[in-house]
């Protein structure tokens, strides 16, 4: 396999891929249900549960920038946000007997329900 | 422009559950080649599910692949005056984007769809998840201002409600492990470990929440590029909903040659 140089973008869930010189992304990688793997020095990928033997790499300049990309995107996706918002949202209403959420009226959505954690 | 589609498809059509989902019907959006002839609106009725900042179209309810897809972020969901009754409308803020006019089957359905498409943004998220994590900071600072002595041994069980999701000791609970996965992968957690943050009145840092849209790019090779550096303020004008437009128009176009492909290869007998 070819390493290409690219410039990479984080954008929300997604991860653009641009040609350095270009202004428009070349490819998109849309990060839900997806594994954030540190491979050798220097190296991590990315890969999809329906297909986890197919393997994104990225080689990134040092290992130092590999540890900031791994884990900003273990929390790229959507997904984890989700997660993250009801169990703050448990935990407040633990401590304090209220729900937070209702100041935003938001509270009876199903996506917040704490419940089975759905994957 | 290439996207993972297999992935996405997947992701469209699994189990996980959907924030919404039903049928409307789409307008048409046909390109004039001469603009001033109008040639009378269309709707199609498909069948759309929403998930996280997703909004998925298919042409029938069982439909293995979504036919198109719409990325819910710079964007406003607002009621429209077209001909049709409970017709709603989704606009980009870069101009260059096809709106989406959608009609629901009914006011209920309507209002149900254009509230649940104006807070299905990624950053409507992040900005409630902020918001939770600054009340739970708060809240642990006021219990920890009731205590005396916050050295105390029986406050080592509220350590456990301090830690964020991905400091939680694993016996805890299930490790929310990245990417809604959590029970992919042999690694067995995100938790790097240990420790809960400490209460002693301070409290560590939450961690690094998904970064906010930013016009500087982290390059995977070249410059140590400061990519991640989330003081980065947001352009009112992104750059990147061009880049969610360019998605857009790849998946109706990309959609259709395959199937033309496909359709070829049934005339010629192929299986």
């Amino acid at each position: 396999a070819v390493l290409k140089k690219r410039l990479v973008k984080l954008v929300v869930n997604f991860l653009f891929y641009f040609r350095t010189d270009e202004a428009e992304p070349i490819g998109a990688l849309l990060l839900e249900h997806c594994k954030i793997t540190k491979e050798e020095e220097n190296v991590f990928s990315i890969s999809f549960i329906e297909e986890p033997e197919r393997k994104y790499c990225f080689e990134c300049a040092s290992e130092e920038q590999c540890q900031e990309w791994i884990e900003a995107l273990k929390r790229a996706s959507y997904e984890f946000m989700r997660r993250s918002l009801i169990f703050y949202r448990n935990e407040i209403q633990k401590m304090t007997g209220k729900d937070p959420l209702e100041q935003f009226g938001i509270s009876e959505e199903a996506r917040f329900q704490l419940g089975t954690p759905k994957q | 422009m290439k996207l993972n589609e297999r992935s996405v498809a997947h992701y469209a059509t699994c189990d996980s559950p959907a924030d919404r989902a039903g049928f409307l019907r789409k307008r048409v959006e046909r390109h004039h080649h001469h603009a001033h002839h109008h040639h009378g609106t269309s709707y199609q009725r498909r069948w759309f599910v929403l998930k996280g900042n997703l909004l998925f179209y298919f042409e029938e309810r069982e439909s293995r692949e979504p036919v198109g897809l719409v990325v819910l972020e710079g964007c406003t969901v607002e009621l429209c005056e077209a001909t049709e009754e409970f017709a709603f409308a989704i606009r980009f803020d870069d101009a260059g984007a096809r709106a989406y006019v959608l009609v629901a089957d009914g006011q209920a359905a309507m209002e149900a769809w254009v509230k649940a498409l104006s807070r299905a943004s990624f950053d409507y998220m992040r900005l409630v998840v902020r918001e939770l994590e600054k009340q739970l900071e708060e809240a642990c600072k006021s219990l920890a201002a009731c205590h005396k002595s916050p050295w105390r041994s029986s406050s080592s069980g509220r350590k456990r409600h301090l830690s964020n999701p991905s400091l939680l000791p694993l016996q805890e609970k299930p490790a929310i492990l990245e990417n809604g996965y959590s029970t992919w992968g042999s690694s067995g957690g995100v938790s790097e470990g240990a420790a809960c943050p400490d209460n002693d009145g301070g409290h560590s840092k939450p961690p690094p929440l998904p970064p906010r849209r930013r016009s500087a790019a982290g390059s995977t090779t070249g410059s140590p590029a400061p990519g991640l550096s989330p003081a980065m303020p947001e352009s009112p004008v992104s750059p990147e909903t061009a880049c969610f437009s360019k998605l857009h128009s790849w998946y109706g176009q990309e959609i259709a040659v395959v199937r033309r492909e496909w359709q070829e290869r049934q005339k010629r007998g192929h299986p």
